[in-house]
């Protein structure tokens, strides 16, 4: 019963993650932009959640669709102004950049909400759900934060296979990334689907982080962790590929959870990155062993 | 006499500091076929991708039915009726053949009734790919790839379909059903510039034909005349029967 409790945890865990995994890996594949910044938009998602419940009152699952436009907007202007100029440039001149640009970022909410770790805490909490309640067999309980920031974030990453495969503007991306000269012989403007793309993903962030505010402590010191999560979810599920990122995310959930319970949840990190060098060394085509398919 | 459709004048064109045409005039009529011959790297592509607006020209200019297209830019010169299909084909690898249909059709919306009535015509066009119109479009064979980047440039409604190196790597029989194919369509009202290797190809397809070497035409006629001239069949098709022996 133990391991089962142990595998719906990270089963949990792992949908949530899908979610942060999400936009990075659509801009990776995409621009080919590995995007420092994505983890402090999770984190800056995350801090909007927060002020509009304890200010606002808005509950953070109804803010995720905000907090996704407000991240879109705002990535949308960092791609057209700042990394649209270094687009054409070798990968470590945009990764230098939005590293330069997370620290900035980084550094403004240091100053603005400070470094404590704070959370959002639902009220009433929602509790939990034990399932022996219903199957007296299954002796394991379920919190109902995870399991709806969970099926949120599920939702979430199911709307960017949506919007990546039944809209005009998600079949410009993926041609895109695909070939963008072939793109612009269609009068497809790269340029505006790289902005739009860079949105998208920052959207996802945002989004990720409202979901995750009721579950995970908010800091700006928090986003190297999830853009770390985000990069080893990348690598395990194959790049640019939404079935990859929820592959890699589950897989990444249930890894930490069994390490958490193996060696102390605070090696989980340790482990993740362990695991992401094995990978890279053994199979560096990610588990599912596809490349280049969104 | 009518205006051309298309005209390009005194273009000089090139990468950077690398000028690869130089001094190139070709005109499209209405309705009309033309091939653009010559050997590997004499400038075709360079010269459909200045008529495109991939490339802008030094000097010179590019009208579609009068109006300046010079410089206006890819998104402007398909909106404006010129589609070019690329060498290599280059269909989008994860799409399927209807999704890369649809892209043609990108700066027109996809939902429309034009545009959907276009592509069961496109469809009609080419049943091969109707067949295989879920399928990834990676999965095809070279001459349903060839159909389908056709085909794709169709669905942008075009007024000039360029083709760049239309029967490169296919098998003759499929070619055949390409040139008519070409035909068909080209009756219907879509002017055609096709770049072709294979002369006798070129010959058969078009009416008219430019000859280009090394960034300059040294030759411009029917193309029954250009058939007929010594120095296009030692050039071109000697050296083809060379080679074919
Ligand atoms: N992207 C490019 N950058 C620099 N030079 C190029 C490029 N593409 C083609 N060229 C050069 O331009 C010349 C003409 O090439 P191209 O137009 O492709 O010829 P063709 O299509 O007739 O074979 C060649 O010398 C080629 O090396
Ligand atoms: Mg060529």
């Amino acid at each position: 019963m133990l391991a089962l409790q142990i595998l719906v945890n990270g089963i949990l865990l792992g949908g949530i993650y899908a979610s942060i995994a999400g936009g990075f890996s659509l801009v990776w594949g995409v621009l080919n932009v590995i995007n420092i910044l994505h983890g402090s938009f999770v984190v800056l998602g995350a801090y909007m959640a927060f002020f509009a419940y304890t200010l606002l009152g808005i509950h953070p699952y109804l803010f995720v669709p905000i907090a996704a436009l407000l991240l879109f907007a705002i990535g949308l202007a960092v791609q057209y102004a700042i990394v649209n100029r270094v687009i054409d440039a070798p990968v470590l001149v945009s990764l230098t950049l939005t590293f330069g640009l997370t620290l900035f970022l980084d550094n403004v909410m240091l100053n603005a909400f400070k470094a404590d770790f704070r959370k959002v805490n639902l009220r009433p909490p929602l509790g939990i759900i034990d399932v022996s309640d219903y199957l007296p067999a299954i002796d394991i309980i379920v919190p109902v934060d995870r399991l709806a920031s969970m099926a949120f974030a599920i939702l979430l990453v199911a709307l960017l296979y949506w919007l990546l495969r039944r809209t005009s503007i998600g079949r410009a991306i993926v041609a895109v990334r695909m070939d963008r000269y072939a793109a612009s012989l269609m009068g497809v403007d790269t340029r505006i689907i790289f902005a739009v793309t860079f949105g998208i993903g920052a959207a996802m962030a945002g989004a990720a982080g409202a979901l995750l505010s009721p579950i995970f402590p908010i800091s700006p010191l928090a986003s190297t962790a999830y853009l770390g999560k985000a990069f080893v979810i990348c690598i395990l599920g194959g790049l640019g590929s939404v079935t990859g990122v929820l592959v890699g995310g589950v897989a990444l959930g249930v890894l930490e959870s069994f390490g958490a319970y193996i060696f102390g949840p605070e090696h989980s990190l340790t482990l993740s990155f362990t695991l992401l060098i094995l990978l890279l060394i053994f199979r560096p085509t990610g588990l599912l062993g596809k490349r280049g398919f969104i | 006499m009518s205006q051309p459709l298309l005209s390009v004048e005194t273009i000089n064109a090139g990468y950077g500091l690398v000028s690869v045409l130089h001094d190139v005039s070709i005109s499209v009529m209405p309705g009309e076929i033309v091939c653009l011959i010559g050997s590997n790297g004499a400038g075709k592509t360079t010269l459909l991708r200045t008529i495109s607006g991939v490339l802008t020209p030094a000097s010179g200019s590019v009208r579609l039915d009068g109006a300046d297209l010079t410089g206006a830019g890819t998104k402007a010169i398909v909106r404006a009726g010129i589609v070019h299909v690329p060498e290599g084909r280059r269909l989008f690898a994860g799409l399927s053949v209807r999704e890369n249909l649809l892209m043609g059709a990108y700066l027109r919306g996809a939902g429309t009734p034009e545009v959907r009535r276009d592509l069961d015509r496109v469809l009609a066009t080419f049943p091969r790919l109707a067949e295989r119109a879920s399928q990834d479009a990676s999965t095809l064979s070279g001459g349903e790839q060839q159909m389908c980047a056709i085909g794709r440039g169709l669905m942008a409604a075009p007024r000039l379909l360029m083709i760049d190196e239309l029967s490169l790597g296919l098998a003759p029989k499929v070619v055949d059903e390409l040139v008519e194919t070409l035909a068909a369509i080209n009756k219907s009202g879509t002017a055609i510039l096709v770049v072709e290797q294979d002369v006798a190809t070129a010959l058969a397809l078009a009416q008219r034909g430019f000859v280009l070497d090394t960034g300059r035409i040294v030759a411009s006629d029917s193309t029954r005349a250009l058939a007929e001239s010594p120095e296009i069949q030692k050039a071109y098709l000697g050296a083809e029967l060379e080679l074919a022996g």
